[in-house]
């Protein structure tokens, strides 16, 4: 019962690979895959119907608002478009996709949340980074707090994580933060993919997978 | 650790030490036996290699579907087996695909069909109730949420290990989104022996009344050992269902007689509905409702925890429940029992940004709404116990979370609220709402037309009776308070917030009016919070 993937091609998105490839460099099965291609199709469609993923197709499915800007969505498309050409292919949205996989490695997830908040990509979080994501988020939520607030939260945070005092946090005291604060990274795991082949069925009918 | 309902067998000692043989779906299972097969499908026992997960693999060949014109059936059949978590209903927990296949990878139940006890002779009357009891649940939790079964039948009732009935095979089922105009289903699908009349005179019918035909004829077949309706002659067993022909053997109580002529009764209209049979006195014998949540992909009893954790018990609040006063919690937590809320960090503050919330990629969700307040936690708990006993919500409370669990099922199953409140400093606190399950609308609606006020006032009522002391209170230094101009705002009871010498306050303007404006010295700005506004911090008589 063992399968083999089918050289036919059909008409596919640009930057298109194949799930058998995908599947094995993530934790994703083949039809899994398959089925993510059926949820990106409809995203990079949604606005400029070019099969790319673009910024205001991945604002328009988080938030149903395209124009609606905000700092932290930047950064996650930023980390997803790899190529860096300002839009997600459909091999960067399997693969980015793939660590927030419950059964991703704890290890990768600890990587991309360090990245996530290295805002300058300095290769460490740095003290201003840290305020300005605070106050990144207080500006588009509900929460009002004071400054003397903001500076008491940021420096106990910063004291605790940055235990060298070098006035930076490095990937190893992240690491050992994340240990002792779990709750960190539980944004970096998403449920849903792995229910995706039952979310996005029309894959079943057009996989290009072979019996052999 | 909250029990699992749904039975997900590890036998990873089982199958490590066995050889990697052939026999292996797409890299993943190992397939054993054959354990039915029906027109389009095959079902075999199998395990996952990687986890040793036991599974039963329903196999589908893709020719036939296409030649019968079903590919709409099993694209509704994969959403409807996603749609339907329950304790009574074989899970579905992945689709995978070849060209010529399709693998529907099922929960394995180990006690095999229903009808296999059945053919061994009658059973007794105490048995046969609770499985019945069982399909009964299955079948409301489904049509709460617009799926009908209209095939039910001994052979699609499983009985796992420990007794329990999963109803399984949704392939002939159908979904209240297929229903014409008249409200009614125009197919022909089913097992004759089993089917209403009302199907097989070919008119439209209501797929509800239509399972409960079936689940009468599967109740007599439980305690009789044979059919109701039975006749060598497919003619003549028409004629016998159509004319509700049937009669109760001896053996049978008069309370389950008197039951069974109220289900297999031949004009759908005038057949008992769900709530009829489970207000019957043969049906309530015993019966005790299962009451269940999906927490991290699982089935969990609502009496479990909330948390993973074996000897924490969430309370399962009554409308009559007491709450604990602050000292009583005060005096809890120094002692031990009740920990402190979870105290928030920069980065727990960052996370909260709905940038990070890819979740919004695979479902739309109602927004998550979270606020600053200074009022004790017992009392935030307390208005929330009397804002679901206004609306009958049943309340969970486990430390510092509390979950809202409405009654009313919708297609989404109950409105499901989760409130949950972190430490910001000693004094304050975030209390975080979101929707756990649910239909968003109701959700947002709920949100703002009773959650969000309540708590509110909570706020209001909080600073009002910390307010009459001699000296004004001052607002709490690293708070900034948004204010609203005197003239904007309700002249009476409203809470005087009174800027501190070294504070302005932070006027926020709205679109049509000028943001210049600052209170004059006889006018103290009023602050009341707006319906789209989050409730602000009030500071209390014992705070500096």
């Amino acid at each position: 019962m063992g399968c083999y993937f089918s050289t036919s091609k059909k008409a596919k998105t640009p930057g298109y690979e194949e799930p058998s490839v995908l599947a094995s460099e993530t934790p994703f099965t083949v039809s899994e895959v398959e089925a993510l291609y059926e949820l990106y199709k409809k995203l990079s469609n949604s606005v400029i119907q070019d099969g790319l993923i673009h910024k205001e197709e991945f604002q328009l499915a988080l938030f149903r608002n395209k124009n609606k800007r905000n700092l932290f969505a930047d950064r996650i498309f930023d980390l997803f478009d790899v190529k860096r050409n300002g839009v997600i292919e459909f091999g960067e949205f399997v693969r980015s996709l793939g660590t927030f996989h419950p059964n991703a490695a704890l290890d990768d997830k600890i990587a991309f949340a360090f990245r996530l908040y290295d805002l300058r990509q300095t290769g460490y979080i740095e003290r201003e980074e840290l305020e300005e994501m605070v106050l990144a988020l207080l500006n588009e939520s509900d929460l009002v707090l004071s400054d003397d607030m903001i500076e008491a939260i940021v420096d106990k945070t910063f004291s605790d994580a940055d235990t060298q005092g070098h006035g930076r946090i490095d990937q190893d005291q992240w690491k050992a933060f994340v240990s002792k604060h779990p709750s960190l990274i539980k944004n970096m795991t998403l449920p849903y993919l792995k229910d995706i082949t039952l979310a996005f069925p029309s894959f079943v009918l057009r996989t290009e997978l072979e019996d052999s | 650790m909250a029990e699992i309902v749904s039975n997900r067998v590890n036998t990873t000692s089982k199958i490590s030490n066995k050889k990697q043989t052939s026999n292996l779906l797409l890299g993943r299972f190992e397939i054993g036996k054959l354990l039915g097969q029906g027109n389009f499908a095959k079902v075999y026992y199998a395990t996952n290699i990687k986890t040793g997960e036991e599974v039963a693999i329903k196999v589908i060949d893709k020719e036939k579907i296409l030649k019968g014109g079903l590919v709409a059936h099993i694209k509704r059949e994969i959403s409807i087996m996603h749609r339907v978590r329950h304790p009574n209903i074989v899970q579905l927990f992945e689709v995978m695909a070849t060209k010529s296949k399709i693998y529907f990878v099922m929960e394995y139940v180990r006690g095999g069909e229903l009808f296999n006890k059945v053919s061994k002779g009658r059973l007794k009357e105490e048995v046969a109730r609770k499985y019945f009891q069982q399909l009964i649940s299955a079948v409301e939790f489904c049509h709460a949420r617009g799926v009908y079964h209209r095939d039910i039948k001994p052979e699609n009732l499983l009985v796992d290990e420990n007794g329990n009935l999963k109803v399984s095979d949704f392939g002939l089922s159908a979904v209240s989104d297929q229903i014409r105009q008249d409200e009614l289903f125009h197919t022909f699908c089913g097992t004759p022996a089993y089917v209403a009349p009302e199907v097989l005179s070919r008119r439209g019918y209501d797929g509800a009344k239509v399972d409960i035909w079936s689940c009468g004829v599967v109740l007599f077949v439980l305690m009789a050992g044979y059919l109701p309706f039975n006749d060598k002659n497919i003619m003549a067993m028409y004629r016998r269902i159509y004319r509700g022909d049937f009669r109760c053997p001896r053996w049978f109580s008069p309370h389950l007689s008197k039951f069974l002529a109220l289900l297999l009764v031949t004009n759908p209209e005038a057949r008992i509905g769900i709530p009829e049979i489970m207000g019957n006195k043969w049906f309530k014998k015993g019966f005790k409702q299962i009451k269940f949540y999906v927490e991290d992909d699982r089935l969990c009893n609502v009496d479990d925890s909330l948390l993973d954790n074996e000897d924490d018990v969430a309370s399962v609040v009554s409308d009559n429940s007491v709450s604990e006063s602050d000292s009583e919690i005060e005096s809890k937590r120094r002692n031990g029992p009740l920990p402190r809320p979870a105290s928030l960090n920069a980065f727990d503050i960052i996370s909260f940004s709905k940038g990070f919330d890819l979740s919004g990629l695979f479902e739309e969700k109602g927004d998550v709404v979270r606020f600053v307040t200074s009022v004790s936690v017992s009392k935030i708990m307390s208005k929330l116990e009397e804002i679901a006993h206004l609306f009958s919500f049943s309340v969970r409370k486990k430390d510092y979370r509390v979950s809202l669990e409405g009654t009313r099922e919708s297609v989404k199953g109950p409105l499901t609220i989760a409130v949950e409140i972190f430490e910001l400093t000693p004094l304050l606190v975030v209390v975080e709402v979101k929707k756990k399950g649910g239909d968003i609308a109701e959700y947002e609606k709920f949100c703002t037309t009773e959650l969000k006020p309540g708590l509110q006032n909570l706020m209001v009522e909080e600073y009002a009776t910390s307010s009459y002391s001699a000296a004004p209170t001052q607002p709490h230094p690293l708070l900034r308070v948004r204010t609203v101009p005197a003239h904007l705002s309700s002249e009476i009871g409203s809470p005087h917030f009174i800027p501190s010498d070294t504070e302005s306050p932070h006027y926020i303007p709205s679109d049509n009016e000028s943001p210049h404006y600052m209170p004059s010295d006889s006018e103290s700005p009023h602050y009341m919070p707006s319906d789209n506004e989050s409730p602000h911090y009030m500071p209390s008589d014992s705070e500096p």
